[in-house]
């Protein structure tokens, strides 16, 4: 009965899609996994109004693998979460991405939702948003133009919005290879086990030095517009030593934060105080 | 037992199980006929309107759009109703909740219709709404149908003996009020029905309905027929739960009317969203609650004031209500009790059966209740419940003497508590308790007070909750089913019900009744397609009464036939009237001479001799009685009992709950199909998991929030550990071996069950349903402003 009345191209390497996405305009969409664009048109989302055209990703080749070179990571785009969980080098050097990646949605999900779709969507609850903000992932944006590369906090703009122009198509996602002692933990709130949108995402890497912060990193999601890191929070505990009373502070402020971010929401009476103590919860968690 | 059967009681899976598992099963929306046309709606986004004209124009010439079809072109009634004819097929004077359809427009392209409709111009007045059902009988309340000159749907009294003088003979008085939720069936299958014409004009429906000669009724009485000339055929059902009732009957007339119209076969098909927003819900309550107790906790009195908000039309309301008043003290022996349920119609999604049908509200009121006592009166709640539980020969509030079965209501509550280590568990957590720690959020940002030590966030709690069921229909109505069975001369037997598959498996029940008594395998039975022109009414497929009434139909008709055979054994294997002939495993054995013959050769025998080889069978319910002024009588002609422990752990921090281990035990009577029994376990016991902590229809001015399976959350397999089904299976008079009810009653528990444990852990009660995220950490509901979505 879905009928998303739209044409869909299929290019078989990456050089065709980007020759068929440089004619194309405004009403043409890149089609990965097409958890979003497909249910977004069934319900009938302004942001797929337009689009008659959906050029399909999926058999390109250039997009897919997991495999490291030059101290980095580097995921195609159209690689699903499925593939993602059952990647022995994810496992390994980014369990947290392992770990949100393993938390979207359903099996079936996983099995056609790609990495780059979740953040080019760009949705609040986008599972992966923070595991990559703290693993500090760039991503390789091409068109038939030129190739940039630019960090994924950057890229990431606003709810549902993102840098990518018209034209372009996200190739590739990139992560330095973390140094093995970073601790680190991923959190996830649904209001059920499974097949559930996040209420709150947290991701947090800790780099120690006996018990000295020598280095942490921290994203959210879900509880802010878009999924975000805490530069100020970053810098405030690093050189700190990890005492309860940081931990508590810490996540008081990550409360501050939030509060400013977002303003007093209807739901706010309820995330505020989740995301304090969970936070806490995931620090104590790590901290062991 | 006191019967060796060699059918009855053993696992025996589904008929139709291959079928569905490899998707060959055929539902309403897999039958294409030459010439179909679809069909699409037309609504308006209005809770409460004045429809002043409909303008066809832009599209009444298009090429697609082989007909629009309007309540001028209904021949017969022009309203419908289960109970009441309040609802119109075609809203096109006024709309009085957001799923009233105006009109529809009938062609080959789905889609196109679906651009089309939106070209239609509906010039309406919007008029004040009425949601709120505690002001729908206020004298200035707005009217939602002004020709009834109220909005009371129904009114329901009960008065056993002199409350007041009860309460003045107590020790301690409790008074509470609970809420519960609307809640959406959540059926896999959405509507689906094709209207196809016959000659003379006559009209075949095939859909996913759960009762067809209901739908006969209301087709017949739309397109002003005789019932003969509609033949409703069921499709398997993709699950119903109550719920492919009246939108069914309502979806069947729609496309009647056009099939009619265009002589042409018509589809109507629904996805989810305009499922949810159309079909008829689950009822919310707002319950309030007196009780009268001794110090030792013997309940004396039990006042009782139920609301329940039937939405714009009557549906089932008056019958859902029905059964609120006959078990709404829960399954206690109290002297005096008042009770007065009232459904009011308001301009919110309308309400009407769901599995359950009045139970799951006032059981999770009046279980609650219990808990409490218990805890004033210092006992554990297993206790309590043993000095006030129904028993062999109790009384109940309607005056009712319960005899002539095994009354088990504390036999499961003593093998439920025992087989959990109930008592000592909920002891333990309640030692545990945070004592008297009240979460207060003040403030948007922490004390360091409140944040919670990592082996603390996690808590364990363990709640039970019992219930008594009346069987059947009750006093509701005419109970009567019938079973059609016959022997081909190979020896293959066919079966005809008028009693519906909806997905629970009731074809394999019946067909395992008339197996045992025909000493054949059930592989030798044909369960034929439920059409109306080949069975008699068998009344409704509702009130868990598939088996006690089924299964008893079905093994009268096997009853009947065996007499036939026997008869034919005698003469044809020449045994005289002292031998004792018993049939097992397709073979026929007399008790002097041993196995004498196979089946096939005795059917063969009968066909030979002339002999008939049909029957039908019949079963009717005992008498009940009822005064509907003072809410006195014997309700229903036996009841059934169960227990449910909910084991839980709750995330003090986020207010999650997360059920570890659900223990149901219930006394369905004699268990016949025993795989079918679990499943009915397994659902009723998640679907109650939903019901407690889950699922919430919320409307925003009567618009309905969740319109799809992303904001409608209903339990997974991930979010419920364990399921321990359990059988006390009592003996009953009544059905087929004592065979009774189970559908409902392992849903209805859940929810206070799951309750009761969050209290035990948390050392906090919890009022309204249902106990979502929020509930749980903050004891309220946080809604937001309207219904747009940031996806969109």
């Amino acid at each position: 009965m879905i009928d998303i009345m739209c044409e869909v191209l299929t290019p078989e390497n990456l050089t065709d899609a980007l020759q068929l996405l440089a004619k194309a305009d405004s009403t043409t969409k890149i089609l990965a996994g097409g958890t979003d664009v497909v249910v977004g048109k069934t319900q009938g989302s302004k942001r797929f109004a337009d689009t008659v055209t959906l050029i399909d990703i999926n058999r390109i080749e250039e997009l897919k693998g997991i495999f490291e070179k030059d101290g980095m990571i580097s995921i195609g785009a159209a690689t699903t979460f499925s593939e993602i969980c059952k990647s022995k080098l994810v496992e390994e050097k980014l369990p947290l991405l392992k770990k949100a990646s393993s938390t979207i949605g359903s099996l079936q999900i996983r099995n056609r939702a790609t990495i780059a779709g979740n953040f080019v969507n760009n949705a609040p609850c986008a599972d992966t948003v923070p595991a990559l903000l703290v693993y500090d992932a760039s991503i390789e944006i091409k068109s038939q133009a030129a190739t940039r590369n630019i960090s994924l906090q950057e890229f990431l703009q606003g709810p549902y919005k993102t840098q990518l122009q018209q034209g372009e198509l996200v190739t590739r996602i990139l992560v330095p290879t973390p140094k093995q002692n970073y601790a680190g933990d991923f959190y996830k709130l649904g209001r059920r086990r499974a097949v559930a949108i996040s209420r709150l995402t947290l991701a947090v890497l800790i780099l120690l030095n006996g018990k000295e912060i020598a280095d942490i990193k921290i994203a959210s999601g879900a509880v802010t517009p878009i999924g975000k890191r805490f530069p100020k929070l970053e810098e405030f505990a690093k050189g700190k030593v990890m005492t309860d009373n940081l931990l508590r502070d810490l996540s008081k402020k990550m409360g501050e934060e939030v509060l400013a971010v977002t303003g007093l929401r209807w739901s706010s009476d309820y995330k505020l105080p989740v995301v304090q103590q969970m936070f806490y919860q995931l620090l104590k968690g790590i901290e062991r | 037992m006191s019967k060796d059967f060699s059918i009855v009681g053993k696992s025996v899976i589904r008929e139709d199980g291959f079928e569905k598992i490899t998707g060959r099963a055929k539902f309403a929306d897999d039958y294409k006929f030459d010439g179909m046309l679809f069909s699409v709606m037309l609504r308006i986004p209005a809770t409460h309107a004045k429809i002043n004209s409909i303008d066809f124009s832009e599209i009444q010439n298009n090429p697609s759009v082989a007909s629009i079809i309007t309540s001028q072109d209904i021949p017969g009634a022009k309203k419908i109703g289960m109970i009441k004819n309040d609802q119109p097929v075609f809203c096109d004077e006024k709309v009085v909740t957001p799923g009233d359809v105006l009109a529809m427009i009938v062609g080959e392209d789905e889609t196109e219709l679906r651009n089309l409709v939106a070209k239609i111009k509906v010039d309406y007045t919007l008029l004040p709404t009425l949601t709120d059902p505690t002001k729908a009988l206020e004298d200035n309340a707005l009217l939602i149908h002004p020709e009834l000159g109220s909005n009371l749907i129904c009114y329901h009294p009960l008065r056993k003996g002199d409350v007041e003088k009860g309460f003045a003979e107590s020790d301690k008085i409790l008074e509470r009020v609970y809420t519960t939720q609307t809640i959406e069936h959540a059926y896999i299958e959405p509507e689906a029905v094709i209207a196809i014409p016959l000659e003379d004009g006559a009209v075949k429906v095939i859909g996913s309905i759960q009762n067809p000669f209901t739908a006969r009724r209301i087709v017949a009485s739309v397109l002003n027929l005789p019932n003969e000339k509609v033949q409703v055929v069921q499709a398997q059902l993709g699950g119903s739960f109550g719920g492919k009732d009246d939108t069914m009957c309502m979806l069947s007339a729609r496309a009647a009317v056009a099939a009619i119209k265009l002589n042409r076969p018509v589809k109507i098909r629904y996805a989810r969203d305009e499922s949810i927003l159309e079909s008829y819900k689950r009822h919310p309550y707002i319950l309030k609650y007196k009780v009268g107790f001794s110090k030792i906790g013997k309940i004396n009195a039990m006042k009782i004031d139920l609301l329940a908000d039937g939405g714009a039309y009557c549906s089932m309301s008056p019958f859902v209500t029905w059964r609120s008043v006959v078990q709404a003290t829960g399954p206690y022996e109290i002297e005096n009790v008042q009770t007065d349920v009232r459904a009011v119609y308001t301009n919110n999604p309308y309400t009407g059966a769901m599995r359950g049908f009045g139970s799951p509200q006032p059981i999770f009121a009046q279980e609650s209740l219990m808990d409490e006592i218990a805890l004033h009166v210092g006992v554990t709640p297993d206790e309590i419940r043993r000095r006030n539980g129904l028993k062999l020969g109790s009384v109940t509030a309607t005056g009712q003497t319960l005899k002539e079965h095994d009354v088990n209501l504390i036999p499961v509550l003593d093998k439920a508590v025992s087989f959990t280590n109930f008592a000592q568990k909920w002891k333990a957590n309640k030692k545990e308790q945070v004592a008297a720690k009240e979460y207060v959020f003040d403030k948007p940002i922490f004390r360091d007070e409140q944040f919670i030590a990592p082996d603390s966030l996690i808590r364990k709690g363990i709640g039970l909750a019992v219930s008594f069921r009346g069987c059947s229909l009750g006093a509701e109505g005419l109970d009567q089913s019938s079973c059609y069975i016959s022997v081909q001369p190979d020896g293959k037997i066919v079966m005809l019900s008028g009693l519906a598959e909806n997905g629970q498996g009731l074809r394999m029940t019946l067909l395992m009744a008339a197996a045992e008594e025909l000493g054949v395998t059930t592989d030798k039975i044909i369960y034929l397609e439920t059409d109306t022109s080949k069975i008699e009414d068998s009344g409704p497929t509702v009130a868990s009464r598939g088996t006690i009434m089924g299964a008893a139909a079905a093994k009268n008709a096997a009853e009947l036939l065996r007499a036939q055979l026997e008869k034919v054994v005698r003469d044809e294997y020449k045994l005289d009237e002292t031998d004792f002939i018993s049939f097992r495993e397709n073979l026929v054995f007399s008790r002097k001479k041993g196995m004498i013959a196979k089946f096939d050769d005795v059917v063969k025998a009968a066909y030979e001799n002339k002999v008939e080889l049909s029957a039908i069978g019949r079963y009717k319910s005992p008498d009940v009685s009822w005064d509907e002024h003072t809410g006195q009588g014997d309700a229903y002609f036996t009841y059934v009992y169960g227990c449910q422990v909910a084991e839980v752990s709750v995330n003090t921090g986020t207010g999650e709950v997360y059920l570890n281990k659900i223990t149901a035990v219930h006394d369905p009577g004699t268990v016949i199909n025993r795989l079918g029994a679990l499943g009915q376990v397994y659902g009723g016991v998640t679907q109650g998991a939903g019901y407690g902590i889950l699922e919430e229809v919320t409307t925003n001015d009567g618009m309905i929030r969740e319109l799809n399976f992303d904001q409608y959350l209903i339990p997974t397999a991930k979010d419920i550990d364990e399921i321990k089904p359990l059988f006390l299976e009592g003996n009953e008079k009544y059905g087929a071996w004592g065979a009774k009810s189970l559908g409902e009653p392992t849903l209805e528990l859940g929810a206070a069950a799951i309750a009761n444990a969050v209290c035990n852990a948390l050392g906090k009660r919890f009022y309204n349903l249902p106990l979502n995220l929020e509930e749980v950490l903050l004891g309220r509901k946080l809604r937001p402003q309207d219904i747009k979505r940031g996806s969109l």
